[in-house]
C-alpha cells in the first residue's frame, strides 16, 4: 500500500553541504531499497530557527516528498533519529489531505459553473466581470482585536 | 487618511463610544461591528499548509499563541486545520512556541 508522505528535516548549521547531500543520498537509497520513490526534493537552504534547539540558532531545511509504505517511513524516521546532525525532522502523510483538497476544488468549480449556466452566463468568469468592493476595504479589520479583549 | 480610513477605524471607535454611553445613561444604541468572515472560506484557500509560514503568521500574534476563533472569525473547520498546521510548523521551529 503506497502512500504519499512529506518529510522535512533540519540539519545542524555546522554540517557541511557534502553532509547534507550525503544524507539525501542515504535517504534515497533507503527509499529505493524498500521500493518507494522520491517525488520531489526541495532544499530551503539555511533559515533562522524560531527558537533555539540545543544552542543552534539556524538550520538547513530539506523537504522530500516520498511515495512509499509506512514501514519505509518508519525506517527513515528511525535513521534520522540516530543521526546527530539532524536536529529536527517531521514526517507527515499527505495523500488523503490532498485528495480532499482536490475534491473540494472540483466541487466548487462545478457548482459555480452550473449556477452560472443556470443564470444564462458562460460557465467561466470573464475578465473584468463581477463587482469587487472597495479594494482597500477588503482586509483592513480582519485581524482587528475585538473589544472584548480590552 | 482621515477621509477613507475613518470609515473602517470609525466602526471600532463608534462601538467603543457606544458602550461608554451605555454605561452612562443606560441608552442602548445598536453597535456596529462588521461581521467577521473566515479568511480561508472567503479566499478559497483549501489546504492550510504547515510550510507556508507567511500564511500562518497572522494567526500567531506576539505571544505566539494561536489566535482564537472569536477574534479572527475563522470557521471551525479551518481553525482546526490551522491549529494542526501551526503545531507542525512549531515542531520544525518555523514558528515559535512562545516568546519570552
Amino acid at each position: 500500500m503506497n502512500r504519499k508522505y512529506e518529510l522535512v528535516y533540519v540539519v545542524s548549521p555546522e554540517a557541511s553541504d557534502e553532509q547534507v547531500t550525503e544524507l539525501h543520498t542515504q535517504i534515497e537509497s533507503t527509499v529505493q531499497k524498500m521500493n518507494g520513490q522520491i517525488e520531489k526534493t526541495e532544499n530551503w537552504g539555511r533559515r533562522k530557527l524560531a527558537y533555539e534547539i540545543g544552542r543552534h540558532k539556524e538550520g538547513t531545511y530539506v523537504l522530500e516528498v516520498i511515495n512509499g509504505t509506512g514501514d519505509l517511513m518508519k525506517e527513515i524516521d528511525r535513521r534520522l533519529k540516530v543521526i546527530d546532525y539532524v536536529i529536527r525532522h517531521l514526517v507527515v502523510r499527505v495523500d488523503e489531505e490532498q485528495g480532499v483538497v482536490e475534491r473540494t476544488k472540483v466541487r466548487r468549480t462545478d457548482t459555480s459553473r452550473r449556477r452560472r449556466v443556470a443564470r444564462g452566463l458562460p460557465p467561466d468568469r470573464q475578465p473584468g466581470e463581477g463587482q469587487r468592493g472597495d479594494p482597500d476595504d477588503d482586509r483592513d479589520d480582519r485581524f482587528d482585536m475585538g473589544e472584548e479583549l480590552r | 487618511m482621515n477621509g477613507r480610513k475613518s470609515f473602517g477605524g470609525g466602526g471600532g471607535g463608534r462601538g467603543k463610544s457606544a458602550t461608554g454611553q451605555q454605561g452612562k445613561d443606560g441608552q442602548r444604541r445598536p453597535m456596529f461591528r462588521r461581521r467577521k468572515v473566515c479568511k480561508f472560506c472567503s479566499d478559497k484557500i483549501d489546504d492550510i499548509n504547515y510550510k507556508d509560514v507567511r500564511m500562518l503568521m497572522p494567526f500567531v500574534p506576539e505571544r505566539a499563541k494561536v489566535l482564537p476563533r472569536r477574534i479572527s472569525g475563522t470557521c471551525a473547520l479551518h481553525q482546526r486545520k490551522l491549529r494542526t498546521a501551526i503545531m507542525r510548523a512549531r515542531q520544525l521551529a518555523l514558528i515559535p512556541y512562545t516568546t519570552e
